[in-house]
């Protein structure tokens, strides 16, 4: 009896330490997933490329790019271990060229990466993933997946003519129809994506395959040359150019990416200042000069290459044609019926003058003003005469060739920003028309003035937008023709909610909206909206008389 | 008596179909779309202006002579905090920052939207609710009998109870203000109270048009859509926002349908039901019960019938035992005479030896 109990009690303990070993070792097990947010790569690629096929049996493998490579560094080993190559250029593909059979695609990769990752576990190195499916496929990256695009700005481009001495032809060419081949027309080099785009297109391959192609093979071909120059990889690198996937697409990376400011622009012979002339053909006697229907617009094409980073900003189709060629008065097939009047005005697109402009007032200097502005209002027609101006009818000039008589145009645009004298501006104006809780309240008038105007004193855009004396006013004095001396608020802010005037607000409404609303444009923290007391003043409590 | 299942669905499918037969016809008479007494009033508040000061909750609490808040209305650090409204709070602002794509902070107003067709009236078995045709949703206490139907009914989640009142506990939710300032024709507290005019008043009809001007205005300022135009059937108040309103907590799976229709159909039923149903039911039940009679009667004639054929067949044995008996015994006297007339022969014929 005694035995049987002593058995029990055994056995008893036994399962209690089991249970207890069981339990903790899988507390050990989990992580604090909590406290370490997830890593942020830019060489995430999903492989799901079986769904090209029929639908997808196992969730995609989500493969890290970068962790591959440097692995086959670390073993001496090259791309050529994954990518095959065809007439010198490396396939994107894994260990294949064209993607044949469902099954022969899988097989590829099954017997592909099982059998290295095999091969390095023999070999005592870390190795992925051997035995279960799931370790593979379990379609939950574990990584948060950011990818930046690069823009090749100009002083990118810049840094490659450099490094190449001019060889333009080292990345630009044409495509020969007839002996379909490619070859380098000197003087008619573009943009990569007004051949290649989102999508490959007949023999054309998309631009996402003609970049990774293009660019990463010179830079190792580079790397490569430089093996005993700079026996540092990094700094081999630094001078070859990225390879892995962060170089490009991860965006610290792209931040160390040096700029050089005064980057000069593309030679190719593009003109410094163009007359952009709304002119009609006559379609019955298209050999007789064009009929002008409005006067010209003087541009500065100089200035524009200056501020903006790449040459698509607005030649967004080709650098061959004029818009105008595409972009007819009345709209045509080629400019997908985008008339010439839309593609200089239109406010949503960024290639358009108006959009670019727009955009470019929503940066701090410019947003406090323009952002209270409502878009699309109707402009006057001074506003027009801005831009398109009266050439001169007879005299000097009247006769001058397109480019000579924009250049004449241009140097007799004035741009010097002015306003009136600080007589003409109130110093200081007392708003007291909210007496009933506050004192008061003291708004330096002048001060702000001149703290606009020195903030827009360095933007050339703005210098010439702004030239009327007025102009800067008419933010705050909005509504109202513009004058030295405008209206006062309170003659069209009165009592908030006039049925009449739906969309006027108050007086109170109007003063914060404008004060707030400007000030968290330009970024401007004092005074702090939520303190009442930094603009206003508590009511002196009023002496009781007997 | 036990009902089978076979019986019990089919008496389910009878009444399933006479209800939906009368059922259609029913919600036909209500399906008239409501778009709100025409000159009703409304508020639009627009996110892009506020400040979150909380200006407007402590002029709500003014002017509603609401309980003091714990802690003071000039306390922002409250923001940081997701509220919601209690019995002691009409309307609360909440602070969204981190938002996608925005640098600053967003805010948003819970309170009373003042559907134009009210869930919590037409939840109301009391009527406390009334729509009125000012566009403000009232609520009298007077009547009320607290079974607090209206704050499961509200889509939004808006009337509270107080529940720390033992005797005359009442729902708390925005009335716009309209007893104490509105018939008055004073402005609601917080459209009054807020220095940057986000909450804009006038009828409902001319801010629909002020909301979509200044969307047009301001395109790339604003969402597009008017949060109220058309959620729940129309609300009297209005929302527009900078970011999609489901950032800001706005539920956006509500439909444009008004909750009382939601539920028209279904009540419109509850005649067809009270009056059909116990008539049914009962005809159901007597047919049931006369067939059960019948059965039992012929239950008991066959059992009467069959104790009677057994009657017969017993009796007709006992006879046949009677009889045998009777012949047994005359033989067994036959042969007892027998034998002692051969005894007393026996013994005659041995005494004349």
């Amino acid at each position: 009896m005694t035995k049987r109990k002593s058995l029990l009690m055994l056995t008893g303990i036994f399962i209690t330490a089991t249970v207890v070993a069981i339990l903790t070792s899988g507390a050990q097990g989990v992580k604090d997933v909590a406290s370490d947010s997830p890593e942020v790569r830019a060489d995430v690629i999903m492989i799901d490329v079986l769904k090209n096929f029929r639908e997808l049996e196992q969730p995609p493998v989500v493969f890290l790019h970068d962790l591959h490579t440097n692995a086959l560094v670390e073993q001496n080993k090259d791309c050529a271990s994954c990518h095959l190559s065809e007439k010198d250029l490396q396939s994107p593909k894994f260990k294949r060229l064209t993607d044949t059979s469902r099954q022969e695609v899988m097989d590829t990769y099954h017997t592909g990466c099982m059998q290295c990752h095999q091969e390095m576990e023999t070999a005592g190195v870390k190795a992925g993933p051997v035995e279960k499916c799931g370790d593979c496929h379990h379609g939950k990256p574990e990584v948060v997946s950011e990818r930046q695009l690069i823009v090749f700005d100009k002083s990118l481009h810049y840094r490659h003519t450099e490094r190449t001495e001019d060889k333009c032809e080292r990345c630009h060419h044409q495509y020969n129809e007839v002996t379909k081949q490619l070859f380098y027309d000197k003087g008619k080099e573009g943009a990569c994506v007004y051949c290649h785009k989102q999508q490959l297109e007949e023999n054309r391959i998309s631009i996402k395959q003609a970049s990774h192609l293009s660019c990463i093979a010179c830079h190792r071909k580079t790397l490569a040359e430089n093996k005993e120059v700079t026996p540092d990889e990094d700094s081999r690198e630094k001078i070859a150019g990225p390879i892995q996937c962060s170089g490009c697409h991860a965006e610290q990376k792209l931040q160390l990416i040096k700029k050089v400011e005064d980057a000069p622009g593309m030679k190719r012979n593009q003109p410094d200042v163009a007359l952009i002339q709304p002119a009609k053909i006559d379609l019955d006697n298209p050999n007789l000069a064009p009929i002008v229907v409005m006067n010209p617009v003087p541009f500065d094409h100089k200035t524009h290459q200056e501020h903006n980073d790449t040459c698509i900003v607005c030649h967004h189709a080709s650098l061959d044609k004029t818009c105008s060629e595409c972009h007819t008065l009345g709209g045509a097939k080629d400019g997908k019926f985008v008339k010439l009047e839309q593609a200089m005005h239109q406010i949503d697109s960024e290639q358009s003058c108006f959009g670019c402009h727009t955009k470019k007032q929503q940066k701090p200097s410019c947003a406090g003003c323009h952002s209270l502005l409502a878009k699309g209002r109707k402009q006057e027609a001074a506003f027009c005469a801005q831009c398109h101006m009266e050439p001169p009818q007879a005299g000097i000039g009247a006769n001058l060739e397109p480019q000579a008589m924009a250049s004449m145009l241009l140097r007799s645009r004035t741009s010097t920003p002015y306003t009136y004298t600080d007589e003409d501006i109130p110093e200081a104006v007392t708003i007291e028309d909210l007496e009933e809780q506050y004192e008061p309240v003291y708004f330096p008038h002048r001060k702000i003035v001149r703290t606009l105007l020195a903030e827009t004193k360095d933007d050339k855009l703005a210098q010439y937008f702004h030239r009327q004396k007025e102009t800067v006013c008419q933010a705050c004095h909005h509504n109202s023709p513009a004058a030295k001396k405008p209206p006062r608020c309170y003659s069209c802010h009165g009592k908030p909610f006039d049925a009449k005037e739906p969309l006027r607000p108050g007086m109170k409404g109007a003063y914060h909206q404008q004060c707030f609303g400007c000030h968290k444009q330009m970024g401007i923290k004092k005074p702090d909206p939520l303190n009442c007391m930094e603009c206003h003043q508590e009511k002196k409590k009023q002496v009781a008389t007997k | 008596m036990s009902i089978s299942r076979r019986r019990f669905l089919g008496w389910l499918t009878t009444a399933g179909l006479s209800g939906s037969a009368f059922g259609k016809v029913a919600h036909a008479a209500t399906t008239k779309h409501f778009e709100g007494y025409p000159e009703s009033l409304g508020v639009l508040y627009d996110n892009t202006r506020c400040i979150g000061c909380r200006t407007c909750e402590a002029a709500c609490n003014k002017v509603n002579d609401l309980p003091p808040p714990g802690r003071p209305f000039d306390d922002l650090s409250v923001l940081d905090n997701r509220r919601r409204t209690d019995a002691g709070k009409y309307m609360v602002i909440n602070k969204y920052d981190r938002l996608a794509k925005v640098k600053d902070p967003l805010f948003a107003r819970t309170g009373c939207n003042h559907c134009l067709e009210p869930a919590c009236a037409s939840s109301c078995f009391v009527r406390a609710y009334t729509k009125t045709e000012s566009g403000a949703v009232t609520y009298d206490s007077s009547v009320c009998v607290g079974c607090r139907y209206c704050m499961i009914a509200c889509p939004f989640n808006i009337p509270t109870f107080e529940y720390n009142k033992v005797l005359s506990p009442r729902v708390m939710k925005c009335t716009m203000c309209y007893d104490t300032r509105l018939v008055k024709g004073q402005l609601p507290g917080c459209v009054e109270a807020c220095p940057t005019e986000s909450f804009s008043f006038g009828k409902r009809k001319d801010l629909l048009k002020m909301a979509r001007e200044r969307i047009g205005r301001f395109p790339d300022r604003y969402v597009d859509h008017v949060y109220g135009e058309s959620e729940m059937g129309g609300t009297s108040w209005l929302y527009l926002s900078g970011v999609p309103f489901r950032q800001i907590e706005m539920r956006e799976d509500l439909g444009v349908t008004p909750a009382p229709a939601l539920t028209s159909s279904a009540l419109a039923s509850v005649p067809m039901v009270v009056g059909t149903w116990p008539l049914l039911l009962m005809g159901i039940y007597a047919v049931s019960k006369r067939k059960e009679k019948i059965a039992k009667e012929e239950q008991e004639q066959a059992v009467a019938q069959v104790l009677a054929q057994a009657k017969a067949e017993t009796d007709k044995k006992i006879s046949e035992a009677w009889q045998k008996a009777a012949k047994d015994k005359d033989k067994a006297v036959e042969a007892a005479v027998k034998k002692a007339l051969e005894a007393a022969a026996e013994t005659q014929t041995e005494e004349n030896y």
